[in-house]
């Protein structure tokens, strides 16, 4: 079990990484920022996942059951959107 | 006799308290049955409507009601719960098991199951039920198309069926995975199982799209959003959404009788599956790729070429590992040594069955072919042959496990003729569809060149309904004057659930299942240990069989939620929704506080999922079938928002801020719920108790938030700094005011509100498991087992990860 402080240094990542999602909308053009925002909403989630929900001590198995809904969605997403372009 | 604190099969009582997963087995047989019956009689009414063309004996709209409940009672009520049934009942018996991983849980479902079944029939009395078809077509499943009252209880009952299927996905994934006996490896699981295990992969996966689906659906009804409404693509989002389901739910229909396809011509041939490893992995193959092929069904919509085209060819795909499953079972057959028993006889006639429907099945894969299929009776003979296949497989499996079950033989003569009359009945009902492909469906005027084709359905209808009257006689008779049946009356069988006696003792085993030595042998339980030498702690602990909540919960959501979807119809229905709500949170803690002792083997746990806790397991698997609800909706979103023109699109919230704020709380809210764990480890009862309280002070404060920007943001705009006077002044009128936000102002409206409500009612829901928590720590507990912290913490964290996604996307972007 890791340390308070440790935990604590996620957290501030976590604050840092949230102000960066405005932060990116102010400076980048519309695109450039959806890209930046995406990419830092995924580092997000993967110090919670991996850090605050301990994925990384659990058999990675269980990750792979995770990353199999998050890709069953991403394929529902992108595909139906793609059918209507 | 009361068996470890269950009352008698006798009692009646016992079937309301058993969490023995023998007992839900033949409860969900018997309620399947009944299911079977009522659709059964729909199905019948429809044959006679059609006699002629031209309306008959039912109305336009009784006849649109009778399709639509014929087709979801069927697909949902009768044949997955039938199958479970067996599931419930032989599974545990094929790994070596004593009981499925969460007793409590699998009678749960049961009950959920059941009662989303009265809901469904409560909906014929309410003015009129679901009119749309069972793929519930949108914008037909709309109230503004189709206004009758009970189509929105129908959802309802869907919804609450949903809740049934993810809970038990949850217990047989965690069952199958980690109860196996001593030295019973994933490869060498009986076939059934494998086809359980595979799917509730898929239920996993596809139920929840639908759940999502449905949740949409209901908001739609109840709090009049303008989803499925939206021009830009509302029914083609309806579509996608129920066949991303649909699809895989036709193998989810389908495996377990394949499984029993496959359990039975072992035995009755008395040979081992042919090329088994290649069966399995053709299998896994499949699973994986009914998630690729939903759009063959939207050939005939406004969807591009480009990806039809890939759909056409990722169907073909599919069928490719499927002929391989069905010419080892071909092989099988023709290597061994029949034996003509009746469950053989329906097995050997499903193959039949499914080999024509599969066939036909691929025409309808065909884009140029389907322009002509679409929407005639070729797709509803198609998918008969299919899924009616799978139906007449596992009336094999009734035959085949009745001895199990009862403890008696049937009469092999009767079963016969009842297949004889099943066969005939119907090929004749639904090859004469084939023959009337023509005709359209859901319809019933029809060119009078088809009547001859209709009248030979309704007999072969009538036909194949009357064949079940022989089987109940026969399982009638068995049952009160049948000759004994002994622990294996069938000669070649080699599956576990055969080594223990006809019926099975309470808890299946006289002494403990083992695998170690590659074959199936029982060491002797450890001296002086009722239970069987179990792990964990409670060694001198008999494990529980009865409990009273799973029915109560059952009762009251059904209670809140007959009322919910009718909200504001009539004051009895809010008074139901209300008194329900309040009534199932009770019966929830009572659930939470109750003792329960369900021992996991301590040889368990084995790879890939190898030293988790089942109930960790079982809350990973439930996340996972929560990203699904929710990229579910925010796939909806990015849909839509694409449809209508991505930077067109006004985001609703004017600012940014209130959002980002809510960000930092909720992020520190998961700091705070890890500290709580943290100090649940080191034993710190202050530290937990105050960490909970503060996670749920945060969470409050979430909402207060969000409730203010709901109110005073929208839709009037107001500025943000009267907003903030107002809300310290404590002038709320507004906040609890009448107007209520403006749902279905439009699309954007919609969307912001439904997708960021339903993060607030997760919110809610772990604010009940905080305070709960918090209440439960403040009396001392958790400190020498963490697990519900860490637990509840999992949830959080994932309700903070949901809100990673929400806040650039409606706020920002
Ligand atoms: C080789 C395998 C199969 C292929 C290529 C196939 C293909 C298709 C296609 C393309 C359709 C859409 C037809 C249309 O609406 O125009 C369809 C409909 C359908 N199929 Fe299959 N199918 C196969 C196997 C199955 C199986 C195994 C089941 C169930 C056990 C099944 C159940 C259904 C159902 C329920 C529908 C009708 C949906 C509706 O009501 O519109 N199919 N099939
Ligand atoms: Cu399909």
């Amino acid at each position: 079990m890791a340390s308070i402080k440790f935990y604590f240094a996620i957290y501030v990542a976590l604050l840092l990484l949230a102000v960066s999602k405005v932060v990116f909308m102010e400076l980048l053009d519309y695109w450039a920022a959806v890209g930046g925002i995406m990419l830092s909403a995924a580092v997000k989630t993967g110090l919670i996942a991996g850090f605050y929900q301990h994925l990384v001590d659990e058999p990675r198995a269980v990750t792979w059951v995770v990353l199999m809904a998050v890709a069953a969605v991403l394929l529902l997403a992108s595909a139906a959107t793609f059918s209507i372009t | 006799m009361s068996e470890h604190g269950l009352p008698p099969k006798s009692s009646i009582k016992r079937w309301l308290v058993t969490t023995n997963h023998k007992d839900i087995g033949i409860l969900y047989i018997l309620t399947s049955l009944f299911f079977l019956i009522f659709g059964g009689t729909l199905a019948l009414l429809i044959r006679l409507q059609l006699w002629t063309s031209g309306e008959f004996i039912l109305s336009g709209s009784a006849f649109g009601q009778a399709v639509t409940a014929h087709g979801l009672v069927m697909v949902f009520f009768f044949l997955s719960p039938f199958a479970f049934g067996f599931a419930n009942y032989i599974v545990p018996l094929q790994i070596g098991a004593d009981d499925l991983a969460f007793p409590r849980l699998n009678a749960l479902s049961y009950w959920l199951y059941l009662f989303a079944g009265l809901l469904f029939l409560i909906s014929f009395f309410q003015g009129g039920s679901l009119e749309a078809g069972w793929t519930m077509y949108a914008p037909l499943n709309l109230p503004t198309y189709m206004p009758n009252p009970g189509a929105s209880t129908v959802v309802g009952a869907l919804l609450m069926f949903v809740a049934s299927v993810t809970v038990s996905t949850i217990n047989f994934v965690v069952t199958i995975h980690q109860m196996k006996a001593d030295g019973l490896s994933l490869w060498n699981l009986p076939m059934f199982t494998w086809s359980i295990l595979l799917t509730v992969w898929m239920m996993l996966i596809a139920f929840a799209a639908l759940g999502a689906a449905l949740l949409i659906l209901g908001a739609d009804h109840v709090l009049d959003t303008v989803y499925f409404t939206e021009v830009e693509g509302g029914s083609l989002l309806w579509a996608h959404l129920f066949w991303f389901f649909g699809h895989p739910e036709v193998y989810i229909v389908f495996f377990p009788a394949l499984g029993v396809m496959l359990e039975t011509f072992q035995t009755f041939t008395g040979r081992r599956l042919i090329g088994r490893k290649w069966v399995i992995l053709a299998m896994i193959l499949v699973t994986l790729q009914s998630f690729l092929v939903w759009m063959h069904h939207m050939f005939l919509t406004t969807i591009n070429l480009e990806i039809k085209t890939l759909m056409m060819a990722m169907t073909i795909g599919i069928s490719l590992p499927f002929d391989l499953i069905v010419f080892a079972m071909i092989y099988t057959l023709i290597k061994g040594r029949i034996r003509w028993t009746t469950p053989f006889l329906f097995n050997f006639g499903a193959l039949v069955l499914f080999i024509i429907g599969g066939i036909t099945g691929v025409f309808l894969g065909a884009i140029v072919l389907d322009y002509e299929f679409r929407g005639t009776y070729w797709v509803v003979a198609h998918f008969h042959y299919v899924m009616v296949a799978g139906g007449t497989a596992l009336f094999g499996g009734l035959y085949y496990w009745w001895p199990k079950i009862t403890g008696k033989m049937y009469d092999e003569y009767l079963g016969k003729m009842h297949f004889g009359a099943y066969f005939v009945g119907f090929n004749l009902l639904y090859f004469a569809m084939f023959m009337s492909w023509e005709m359209p469906r859901r319809v019933f005027t029809y060119h009078t060149g088809f009547e001859a084709y209709n009248q030979m359905a309704t007999i072969g209808g009538f036909i194949l309904g009357a064949s079940f009257l022989i089987m109940f006689y026969n399982f009638y008779q068995s049952w009160y004057r049948g000759p004994v049946a002994d622990g294996n009356p069938w000669e070649y069988s080699r599956t576990a659930e055969w080594a223990t006696d006809s019926p099975p003792p309470l808890e299946n085993w006289e002494g403990i299942p083992n695998y170690e030595k590659g074959f199936l042998e029982f060491v002797d339980r450890p001296e002086g240990l009722t239970d069987g030498g179990h792990g964990e702690d409670h060694h001198d602990r008999h494990p529980d069989h009865a409990s009273i909540w799973p029915l109560t919960i059952s009762l009251t959501t059904f209670i809140g939620l007959a009322g919910l979807m009718l909200w504001g119809e009539h004051i009895v229905y809010n008074t139901l929704f209300i008194v329900g709500l309040f009534a199932t949170l009770v019966a929830a803690v009572g659930f939470a506080r109750e003792d329960f002792y369900a021992p996991m083997p301590d040889w368990g746990a084995r790879w890939p999922f190898e030293g988790i806790h089942k109930n960790k397991f079982g809350m990973w698997i439930f996340l996972a079938s929560d990203i699904v609800i929710f990229g579910a909706f925010i796939g909806a979103y990015i849909f839509i928002r694409w449809g209508y023109g991505w930077e067109a699109w006004q985001t609703i919230p004017p600012e940014a801020l209130p959002g980002l704020v809510n960000t930092f709380v909720l992020l520190t809210s998961s700091f705070t719920v890890i500290l709580a764990l943290v100090y649940a480890q080191r034993g710190n009862q202050k530290g937990l108790v105050a960490s909970l309280i503060a996670t749920f002070g945060l969470a409050t404060l979430f909402l207060v938030i969000k409730s203010w920007e709901w109110n005073y943001l929208l839709p009037e705009a107001e500025t943000l700094p009267e907003a903030t006077i107002a809300l310290f002044t404590f002038d709320w009128d507004p906040l609890i005011g009448t107007e209520g936000p403006a749902l279905d102002a439009s699309i954007q409206h919609s969307t912001y509100y439904v997708t960021t409500g339903l993060h607030a009612i997760h919110i809610l829901i772990g604010m009940i498991a905080l305070g709960y928590l918090a209440i439960r720590a403040y009396h001392g507990a958790y400190l020498d087992d963490e697990q519900p912290v860490e637990n509840v913490g999992l949830y959080w964290h994932f309700v903070d990860i949901a809100w990673v996604f929400l806040f650039p996307l409606f706020y920002i972007l």
